[in-house]
């Protein structure tokens, strides 16, 4: 009972911090981007614009919630619920410090790798609920794009399995804090699954340069057009805390977690972790969106491949080692 | 839309629940103070629905860029009407554009606001008088700031949505908001529709009865107008050799005088075909005129009655290419062939000249409006249609 509620007190906060982060990297997102087009960014709503996501949670409250004709209004409102319960979901396994941990799972890996997989079901109910045909497309591209990111993912994550020889998410970053990171060492072999499982989570939370699902362009908003007010809401929430969490996690595998000099172990793992979402929105304000038949040829020619060549690495070097 | 959501006799949008709150005894100060909140969120989070037409949208996108930037008061742009606050209509709306734009802002979520930007938007501008032109928006949409200018310039706009937030917070204190406009500077000829904010408007004129009313016929057994031609059309000085050939095979004379040759209406298509197998692969374009009857001049030129001239221009395809142009008479109520069936890029063209000028097409597989509203009944560009005449009722 107890282990219970400590479990419980820990999922609290961790879904407290990790909204009202996700609230203010919203806010810094747009003080960003803005200057990377030397614009100045929200300024007016609360000192430099602080309290603009207030001013907009408050706005969408307000919203008129309209359900178009012909939609299927148990996937359309149950949709953003899902995105968000399964992107929050996913926060449970990763190990912030050494005992703050929502649930310490043998196989923390494959949670996240399924949970990660189950995202796309409601960003798909959300198309086909929608009766909208902007959607729906967006839906289908979103699943295409879904799965086939799901494969260099996984054989990226595979990677520092293997040299751990753990799936606990927790036992992987400790492996590290007493071998080095993988990031370091073994670095042929860390540095690129590194960027393959970067570029897969970039296509799998739907930034750019993979956000074909979404693209303004062709599709006005995707799965989103029709969604109004805290639905709306509720499905950019998702989106962002996906990538929060994709981020703690690579942060976790690969640059060694908690583990750093001087400072707790908390501090270094959310200063890793918030390093990596700059990247992602760097790369996003930085780069122009692929077309989606490119999108699979990369995933398909070139980083599946690579995956595969980079697991079969890996067992050579343990065998070899060892 | 759904009744839940009703706006009260000022104009102010108005939730069931809060009014309940509201006549709750001891609740009204907290729903007051929360109402304040609530109307500060609506305030500095106003999300815009670009509805950008023409050379104002550039403006529109100046607005959002780095010089002005209106992310500083929270207002970014959303490219669905589902999640827009505020519709900047920037640019000429016309006839055919006016539903589709009733229909977004039907599908923006209240509450919402709407900004006319520019002259185009605000009156029709110098297209007021034209037959394709609303001449301004607020004939079927309720418009809260008008940001005068042609185009007005970006911290006009930002200025336009400063003013918004002032109304909408006004508007929540449950204050009635007058325009504020200096009578001195207004010369403007009304619109025979009345505007929403008229108080001769009924409310049930929407845009749909306004549109089904563009069928009002106009008098059409009036006296054409009576116009001196003078201007001469340069003489065609070269036929190609085969171009010519064919004409004599078909037995026209090419013409002595001034213009492309003239032929029989019977002989269009079959003149087409051969030109066609001769190398003449490209359909260039087709150009009706509606030529009012002619007054002739003692010694000079003769009388002509009215009548339709069809221009047809084909050329080859090559390095040297050769051009074949021919023209066609057709006296009022007379129909040409298509050529829709020997050119696949004659049907686009050929709807085009029917809708705005009236040549019927005897053949054409789908002959539709093509820029007019599909109820439209006139051909605007008749030359006998004074220029006001068929555009009730928006003007
Ligand atoms: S008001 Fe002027 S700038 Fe704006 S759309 Fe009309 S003509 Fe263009």
């Amino acid at each position: 009972m107890n282990a219970f509620l400590e479990a419980l007190l820990i999922a609290t906060v961790i879904i407290t911090v990790l909204m009202t982060v996700t609230a203010w990297a919203l806010w810094f997102e747009r003080k960003f981007a803005a200057r990377m087009q030397s614009r100045l960014g929200p300024t007016m709503v609360g000192k430099s614009g602080l309290l603009q996501p207030v001013a907009d949670l408050l706005k969408l409250l307000q919203k008129e919630d309209i359900l178009t004709t012909h939609a299927d209004g148990l996937l359309f409102n149950l949709a953003p619920v899902l995105a968000a319960g399964a992107a929050i979901g996913a926060a449970a396994v990763v190990p912030f410090a050494p005992n703050i941990v929502g649930a310490n799972l043998d196989l923390g890996v494959l949670f996240l790798l399924a949970i990660g997989a189950v995202t796309v079901l409601p960003v798909f109910a959300a198309g086909w609920g929608s009766n909208n045909k902007f959607a729906l497309l967006g839906g289908m591209r979103a699943i295409a794009q879904s799965i086939s990111y799901e494969v260099p993912l996984l054989l990226a994550a595979l990677v520092p399995v293997i040299l751990a020889g753990s799936m606990n998410l927790g036992e992987i970053v400790e492996y590290q804090s007493k071998h080095g990171w993988f990031f370091a060492w073994p670095f042929f072999l860390g540095i690129p699954a590194f960027v393959l499982f970067l570029l897969a989570m970039l296509a799998e939370a739907n930034r750019i340069p993979f956000d074909i699902p979404e693209a303004e362009s062709e599709l006005v908003a995707g799965v989103t057009t029709e969604y109004t007010g805290m639905k709306f809401a509720l499905f950019y929430m998702a989106e962002y805390v996906h990538t929060l969490v994709a981020s703690a996690v690579a942060a976790a595998l690969f640059l060694g977690g908690w583990d750093g000099p001087f400072a707790p172990g908390l501090h270094w793992m959310v200063a890793k972790t918030l390093a990596l979402f700059v990247g992602v929105y760097w790369v996003r304000w930085t780069l122009l969106r692929f077309r989606s038949d490119q999108l699979m040829r990369i995933a398909w020619y070139f980083l599946v491949p690579t995956g595969v060549a980079l697991v079969a690495g890996t067992a050579v070097w343990v065998v070899w080692r060892s | 839309m759904s009744e839940k959501h009703t706006l009260d006799d000022t104009g102010n949008y108005e939730h069931p629940l809060y009014k309940t709150l509201l006549n709750t005894p001891g609740l009204s100060v907290g729903v007051a103070s929360l109402d304040d909140l609530l109307a500060w969120g609506l305030t500095n989070s106003l999300w815009v629905f670009p509805m950008a037409t023409s050379c104002c949208g550039i403006e529109l996108m100046a607005t959002a860029a780095s010089r002005v930037d209106i992310d500083r008061m929270g207002t970014i742009v959303r490219g669905t009407p589902r999640q827009a606050d505020v519709m900047v209509v920037a640019g000429t709306i016309t006839v055919k554009m006016a539903p589709r734009v009733k229909l977004l802002w039907d599908q923006m979520p209240e509450p919402k606001w709407c900004i006319a930007m520019g002259s185009c938007a605000i009156s029709g501008d110098f297209y007021r008088n034209l037959y394709s032109v609303v001449p301004g928006i607020d004939t079927f949409l309720p418009v809260d700031v008008y940001v005068p200018g042609c185009p007005p310039n970006p911290e006009a706009l930002m200025h336009g949505l400063l003013r918004l937030q002032e109304k909408i917070q006004r508007q929540r204190k449950g204050e009635k908001v007058v325009p504020d406009v200096n009578p001195d500077l207004i010369h403007v000829t009304k619109p025979s529709v009345p505007r929403l904010c008229d108080a001769a408007r009924t409310k049930e004129m929407d845009a749909a009865q306004l549109l089904s009313a563009t069928n009002a016929t106009t008098d059409e057994t009036s006296e054409p107008l009576a116009v001196e031609f003078t201007g001469a059309l340069p003489k065609q000085e070269l036929l190609a050799a085969d171009f010519e050939g064919v004409l004599k095979e078909l037995g026209v004379e090419a013409s002595a005088t001034d213009g492309p040759p003239l032929v029989p209406a019977a002989r269009h298509v079959e003149l087409a075909q051969r030109l066609k197998a001769l190398g003449y692969r490209q359909y260039v374009s087709v150009i009706a005129t509606h030529w009012v009857a002619k007054t002739g001049r003692k010694g000079k030129d003769e009388a002509e009655p009215e009548h339709f001239e069809v221009v047809t221009l084909l050329r080859t395809v090559g390095a040297k290419s050769r051009v074949a142009s021919w023209s066609v008479r057709l006296a009022p109520g007379e129909s040409i062939p298509s050529l829709a069936k020997v050119f696949a890029g004659a049907d686009w063209q050929e709807r085009e000249q029917w809708d705005l000028v009236g040549v019927p097409f005897a053949n054409h597989p789908d002959l539709r409006r093509l820029m007019m509203p599909e109820n439209y009944t006139l051909h605007p560009l008749r030359r006998d249609l004074a220029a006001d005449l068929p555009l009730a009722p928006w003007r």
